[in-house]
C-alpha cells in the first residue's frame, strides 16, 4: 500500500477516496450537510514550518471538495477545527479520540456543537477512515 | 470568620422542639473540609450508627463546604447525609441550586436534625435564628406547591422540601430545592419524612468572608476564562447533561432495556441533548453563580404528556425513563420527570424499579394481577405515569416498587433479584460498566453504593478531562479493559470526592484546571493547601466512610457488580466485554490499603489521622 505524507493534497485525496468508497459512511452521513476545515498549527520543531489549512466538504453522504487551502477559505467552513500538530498526529494515529481531544481542550471547534453531537457517528466515521490512510508524518521522516 | 465558613452549626431535636448551636475547631475543618466528609466525621463521633435509618435518633445532616456562597463558579452545592433507608449503609447526596448559599448567608454552615416531631413541621432559618413552624397545611402537597407556598411571603426564601413520596417513606425519596434541584440518591427524603419534617427554608443577608479577596478575584477571572474556553462547558450549556446520550451510544455507555441491549441509535437520537434542545427547551437555567447554566427548562405544549414550563430531565432521567424502559418519546420522559420532581422521588431509582418490573412482567414472574392489571409492557408510558403516582402514595403494586427495585424483585422471588442492577442496594446510575470497566470498579467501591458522583472516574476514563498535574494518567483510556483501572479509580476518588467536601459541582471541576480549583480554595479559606493536602483529604474521606460502612457490616462480599452487568452484551461498542471484578478489586484493595476482607487497616487509619474511627473499629 502506498504511504502518503500527512497534510498534503495527495494525503487528502487518499482520505477522500476512503470516505467516498465507504458504503457505511454513505449510510451514516445521509443527514450531514456542510464543510469542515482543519487547521494544523505550525510547529517547526516537528517539520511543520507553517500552519496548514485543509478544507473538506460533505453533503448527504457525498464527499465534495477536499483541498489544502488558505486561511480565508478555512475560515469559511461551517465547522472549523484547530489544534497543534502533535494532537492531530495522535488523532490520525488513533492514539487520541477526537471527541476526547475536543473535551480536553486539545482541539478546538468553532461551529454548532449541537449539530456535531447529533451527528457524532458521522464525525467518528470520517476520522476512523482517516486512520486507515497509510500516513508518513513529517517528524517521522 | 474570614475563611469561607459561617462559623456556626445548628443542632435541632424535633422531638423536643429544641435548637442549639455548636462550632467546629479549625483543625477538624482542615481534615474534613465540609460537605459529606464533615458530616461523616460528625456522624461517627456523635451518633449511634446502628440506629434504624427511619428512627428518631438517626440524624439528617445538611452541610455546606467552605466554597459555598463564595460566588465562585460551581460553588452552590451542599450535601445531605444520613444512614440510608434505601441501602442501610452510609447515605449521602449533593445538590446544586440555591439552598446552600442561602443557608451560609443566614450564618449557618450546617444543620443536624434528630428526633421526630409529633406533627408536620418546617424549619425556618434566618439571620435571627431558627423557628419550628407547623406544616399541617403543607403535608400531602407536592414539592412544587410546597415551594410556591413557602416562597409566597418572599421569593428570595430558598426551600428544601419533600413531596408525598418522602412523607410516605418511599425508599428512594428525594428532597427538592426550589423545584429544579434535587438531593436525589439514597432515599434521604424518607429520613426527612420520618421526622415529620416537610421543609427547611433559609433566608439570610450576610455574605461569608474570604481570606484573601484580592487573590480570589484574580482566580475568579481565571476560572471564567477557562469555562469560556471549555468545549465541555459549551456542551453542557447547549445540551445539558443529556449531551452524554448521543456520545454515550457510540461508546457503549448507555443502559438499554434494563441493561440487556448494547446499542440503539434511534433511541439516542430521539432522547439525546440535541433532541431535547430542538423540541422542548425553553431556556437554560443556572445554579447560583454558575456561568455554565446546564439545567434545562422545558415545556411540552400539547399531546398526552403536556407539561407546563418547568425543570427538565437530566441525562440520567432520559435513560431511566427512556432507554431503560424502551421509550423513545421524550415528551413522556419530561412528564415522568415532572411527576418524580413533584412527588419527590429519585428518577434513577424510580426508573430502575419500573424497568425491573417490566422485565419481570415480560418473563411472567410478575403476573397482570400482581401488577394491579397494569400493562407493564416495555415502553408503555401510560402505565409509567399511573404507576409513579401509586409508588408515591404506596398503593397496591406501587407500594411494592416503593420499597426499591431490589426489595421489590426479592418480593417476587429470589431469582428475580438477578434482574436488578445495583451495588450495595443502590441502583446503578445510567453508565454501563461493560463499556467502562473503571466505572464498574468505581461503582463497586463507592461508599454510598453504585454511584457515578463519588469520584471522577467517568470524566477521566471517558476522556472529558486530563489532569497530568495531579497524577499520572492517560489522555485516552480504552474503556473495555480492566488492567490499570484500579489506579485510575483510586486517583479519581481522591480528587472527585473533594467536590462533595468543598461543595463544588463536578461539572465545573471538570471544566477548570486543578490549580484553579486549588487556588480558589486557598483564597477562600487561607489554608494554603497544596495538591497533596487536598488529595489526602479525599483519601481520608473515602476511608472514613468505608470504616463507617465496615461497622455497618460491609466487607469484600459487598464489593461486587451485579449479574446484569457481568453478562456480556451481543451488540454495541461494549459487545463481549465484562469487567474483571477480581482483578479490579485486588488491585484496588492493594492501592487503597484494605485488608483482603475489605476492612480498613489499623495502619491506614493512623496514617490518615482517623484515630476516632480506629477506636470504634478495633475496640
Amino acid at each position: 500500500m502506498e504511504a502518503y505524507k500527512a497534510f498534503t493534497q495527495e494525503w487528502m485525496d487518499a482520505w477522500k477516496e476512503k470516505i467516498a468508497g465507504s458504503k457505511e459512511y454513505r449510510e451514516i452521513a445521509k443527514d450531514w450537510e456542510g464543510s469542515v476545515s482543519i487547521t494544523v498549527n505550525a510547529d517547526p520543531s516537528k517539520n511543520i514550518p507553517q500552519t496548514v489549512y485543509m478544507f473538506t466538504d460533505y453533503w448527504h453522504g457525498d464527499v465534495n471538495e477536499f483541498v489544502i487551502c488558505d486561511a480565508a477559505k478555512a475560515q469559511s467552513a461551517k465547522f472549523i477545527m484547530t489544534g497543534d500538530y502533535a494532537r492531530w498526529k495522535q488523532v490520525a494515529k488513533k492514539e487520541l479520540d477526537a471527541t476526547k481531544a475536543l473535551m480536553q481542550g486539545k482541539l478546538k471547534l468553532k461551529g454548532d456543537l449541537t449539530y456535531v453531537v447529533r451527528n457524532i457517528k458521522t464525525v467518528n466515521k470520517v476520522i476512523d477512515l482517516l486512520t486507515e490512510v497509510d500516513t508518513i508524518f513529517p517528524d517521522d521522516v | 470568620m474570614k475563611n469561607g465558613y459561617a462559623g456556626k452549626f445548628l443542632q435541632i431535636d424535633l422531638t423536643e422542639a429544641a435548637c442549639s448551636t455548636f462550632t467546629i475547631e479549625e483543625a477538624r475543618l482542615k481534615k474534613f473540609i465540609g460537605g459529606s466528609s464533615l458530616a461523616a466525621s460528625l456522624y461517627i463521633e456523635r451518633f449511634d450508627i446502628n440506629a434504624d435509618p427511619l428512627s428518631p435518633s438517626n440524624p439528617l445532616m445538611v452541610i455546606n463546604g467552605p466554597m459555598v456562597g463564595s460566588g465562585f463558579p460551581g460553588s452552590s452545592r451542599f450535601a445531605v447525609a444520613s444512614k440510608s433507608p434505601q441501602t442501610g449503609i452510609w447515605g449521602e447526596a449533593a445538590c446544586g441550586g440555591t439552598f446552600g448559599p442561602e443557608l451560609k448567608r443566614a450564618g449557618c454552615d450546617g444543620i443536624i436534625i434528630t428526633g421526630r416531631s409529633p406533627h408536620p413541621v418546617t424549619l425556618s432559618i434566618t439571620d435571627s435564628g431558627v423557628e419550628i413552624l407547623s406544616a399541617e397545611s403543607l403535608w400531602g402537597r407536592d414539592t412544587y406547591e410546597t415551594t410556591d407556598l413557602l416562597k409566597s411571603p418572599d421569593k428570595n426564601i430558598k426551600v428544601l422540601a419533600i413531596g408525598p413520596a418522602g412523607e410516605n417513606i418511599v425508599k428512594f425519596s428525594a428532597i427538592a430545592n426550589d423545584k429544579g434541584h434535587f438531593v436525589g440518591r439514597t432515599g434521604l427524603g424518607a429520613v426527612m419524612g420520618s421526622k415529620n419534617l416537610k421543609a427547611i427554608t433559609a433566608r439570610g443577608s450576610r455574605a461569608p468572608e474570604k481570606d484573601d479577596e484580592g487573590k480570589y478575584r484574580e482566580v475568579f477571572k481565571r476560572a471564567i476564562a477557562e469555562i469560556k474556553d471549555s468545549a465541555f462547558a459549551e456542551s453542557l450549556h447547549l445540551m445539558g447533561s443529556d449531551a452524554a446520550m448521543d456520545l454515550g451510544m457510540m461508546t457503549g455507555d448507555i443502559p438499554i432495556k434494563n441493561w440487556s441491549i448494547g446499542e440503539d441509535f434511534e433511541l439516542s437520537a430521539s432522547l439525546g441533548g440535541p433532541a431535547l434542545r430542538e423540541a422542548y427547551l425553553t431556556k437554560a437555567h443556572a445554579c447560583s453563580n454558575c456561568p455554565v447554566a446546564c439545567k434545562r427548562v422545558v415545556a411540552v405544549k400539547d399531546g398526552p404528556y403536556r407539561t407546563e414550563e418547568g425543570p427538565g430531565p437530566e441525562y440520567e432521567t432520559c435513560c431511566s425513563f427512556g432507554t431503560m424502559i424502551m421509550n423513545g418519546d421524550l415528551a413522556a420522559v419530561i412528564k415522568a420527570n415532572e411527576l418524580c420532581n413533584r412527588y419527590g422521588m429519585d428518577t434513577i431509582s424510580a426508573g430502575a424499579a419500573i424497568a425491573v418490573s417490566m422485565e419481570l412482567y415480560e418473563k411472567g414472574i410478575i403476573s397482570p394481577e400482581a401488577a394491579d392489571n397494569l400493562d407493564l409492557s416495555w415502553g408503555n408510558m401510560e402505565t409509567v405515569i399511573v404507576l409513579l403516582g401509586r409508588i408515591a402514595r404506596r398503593e397496591g403494586f406501587g407500594d411494592i416498587l416503593a420499597r426499591g427495585s431490589l426489595a421489590a424483585a426479592i418480593h417476587f422471588g429470589a431469582a428475580a433479584a438477578d434482574c436488578v442492577a445495583h451495588v450495595k442496594g443502590l441502583d446503578l446510575p445510567m453508565h454501563d460498566p461493560r463499556g467502562f470497566h473503571g466505572m464498574g470498579l468505581a461503582y463497586m467501591m463507592s461508599n454510598r453504593g453504585g454511584c457515578h458522583l463519588q469520584h471522577a472516574a467517568m470524566a477521566m476514563e471517558q476522556g472529558m478531562v486530563s489532569w497530568p498535574q495531579l497524577f499520572d494518567m492517560k489522555e485516552d483510556y480504552d474503556g473495555t479493559t480492566s488492567e490499570g483501572k484500579a489506579r485510575l479509580v483510586f486517583d479519581s476518588e481522591n480528587y472527585g470526592i473533594l467536590a462533595n467536601s468543598l461543595s463544588m459541582c463536578h461539572y465545573l471541576i471538570y471544566c477548570l484546571k486543578p490549580e484553579t480549583v486549588l487556588d480558589s480554595f486557598n483564597a477562600v479559606t487561607g489554608y494554603n493547601f497544596n495538591f497533596n493536602d487536598l488529595l489526602l483529604c479525599g483519601a481520608r474521606d473515602w476511608m472514613l466512610k468505608r470504616g463507617i460502612n465496615n461497622l455497618l457490616g460491609i466487607t469484600v462480599k459487598d464489593d461486587i457488580l451485579p449479574k446484569k452487568v457481568l453478562t456480556a452484551l451481543h451488540d454495541g461498542a461494549a459487545a463481549g466485554s465484562v469487567p474483571d471484578v477480581k482483578l479490579l478489586r485486588d488491585e484496588y484493595y492493594a492501592i487503597r490499603g484494605l485488608t483482603p476482607q475489605g476492612r480498613v487497616s489499623d495502619e491506614k487509619l493512623l496514617e490518615l489521622g482517623l484515630t476516632e474511627l480506629k477506636d470504634k473499629l478495633y475496640k
